[in-house]
């Protein structure tokens, strides 16, 4: 501590070599950090917009079985009413980013559950609508693919023409 | 603990070396800070510029959306490029006894879509004050029958086992946007980036008595 007094009180007040050292560590250390904050929130506007798009998808998926249900629909079909939630499925791009590469493209899975027919007691008509159930399913660029992919449900509703 | 104590004790001045040392590390922590921040700033910029085109895709495919649920027939021409002039017809919602036509295009020209009396769909784009070398492009507005032209093989293959009245009913929007920054000096390298924005709709009014006009 004597030493380090003794330091203080010969210092000339210029800077010297050592505190130069420190403060490029200092300004090295603040530019890294600044650095991953911007990629982190790049990053994560980029999911928020991959999100917005599997909403958009599964809202058309459920668009198409509104209009299948209006006007072709055959509700004795049991392949159509079970729906696709355990089978393969090609692939919809979800995110297509540099057009000139495929390898950063992010895909996406759209897979529809069962359909329900919901038959209202007090109407006594039937089956007064049905309900459809879309999933997307994608994972994130960087996440692992042993992990639960990210997912978006939709529900919707539609009469059939008969109704 | 001697060593140190006599180094700081001594510690009068600079030598030639620690001058020259302490020069040539200035040197690199200024031009490293001054790359570290024109990087920052074309990360902010490419950023900026890909939200930017995100907002004005999503608002022209949800107002189009909007409008073809509402409508009671619709209307498909070419037009220029890979662009579809689309003509919605829809009930006068207030009056229930005559029909309104909406007419949409893209002008590649000036980057935009206009629809009803040639309103632009969002003034804010493209942005009035491009940086050099920046540049948007409208690559595809079309609106087609149920996957007439999608990627997707199983849909494609569906397409054929499906009704007149589903086809005719159903539409796919496709809306695709180009941002590009030029390389501006020498050895540069351009930088694209293009998103499709796309949307199903089932045009309900078209297969039921709206369309005649028929409301109450």
């Amino acid at each position: 501590m004597k030493c380090l007094n003794s330091k203080w009180r010969d210092d000339a007040g210029s800077i010297d070599f050592i505190q130069i050292v420190v403060g490029l560590m200092i300004v090295a250390i603040a530019s890294i950090g600044t650095f991953q904050a911007l990629n982190y929130g790049n990053e994560k506007m980029n999911q928020q917009m991959r999100y917005r798009k599997a909403i958009s998808i599964a809202r058309s998926a459920v668009e198409y079985w509104q209009g299948r249900i209006h006007t072709d629909f055959d509700d004795k079909d049991p392949r159509v009413l079970q729906g696709n939630l355990n089978q393969v499925v090609d692939p919809t791009v979800l995110d297509l980013g540099d057009p000139t590469t495929d390898l950063d493209d992010v895909e996406c899975y759209v897979r529809y559950g069962r359909l329900d027919p919901i038959d209202l007691l007090e109407t006594g008509a039937g089956v007064d609508y049905w309900r459809i159930n879309v999933k997307v399913t994608w994972w994130e660029p960087n996440q692992s693919r042993n992990t639960d992919p990210q997912l978006v449900t939709f529900t919707g509703t539609m009469v059939s023409a008969g109704i | 603990m001697n060593a140190p104590c006599i180094k700081f004790r001594r510690d009068d001045g600079w030598t030639f070396i620690e001058a020259t040392i302490s020069i040539v590390i200035m040197a690199i922590m200024v031009l490293g800070l001054t790359i570290v921040l024109l990087a920052f700033r074309e990360q902010l910029d490419r950023s900026w510029a890909v939200r930017v085109m995100d907002q004005y895709g999503n608002d022209v495919i949800e107002q189009l959306t909007h409008e073809l649920r509402n409508a009671t027939d619709v209307e498909v021409r070419g037009s220029v490029g890979n662009t579809h002039r689309i003509d919605v017809k829809y009930l006068d919602p207030i009056r229930h006894d005559i029909f309104l036509t909406s007419h949409w295009r893209a002008d590649l020209r000036n980057v935009r879509i206009t629809h009803g009396n040639n309103d632009r769909v969002d003034p804010a784009f493209p942005p009035q004050q491009l940086g050099r070398g920046e540049s948007y492009e409208i690559i595809q507005f079309t609106l087609s029958q149920y996957a007439a032209d999608s990627p997707n093989e199983w849909e494609r293959a569906d397409r054929n086992r499906r009704k007149a009245s589903f086809l005719e009913a159903s539409y796919d929007i496709r809306f695709k946007i180009r941002y590009t920054r030029a390389a501006t000096e020498v050895g540069g390298r351009n930088w694209t980036v293009e998103k499709e924005y796309f949307n199903r709709v089932y045009v309900r009014n078209k297969n039921l008595i709206v369309k005649k006009g028929i409301t109450d």
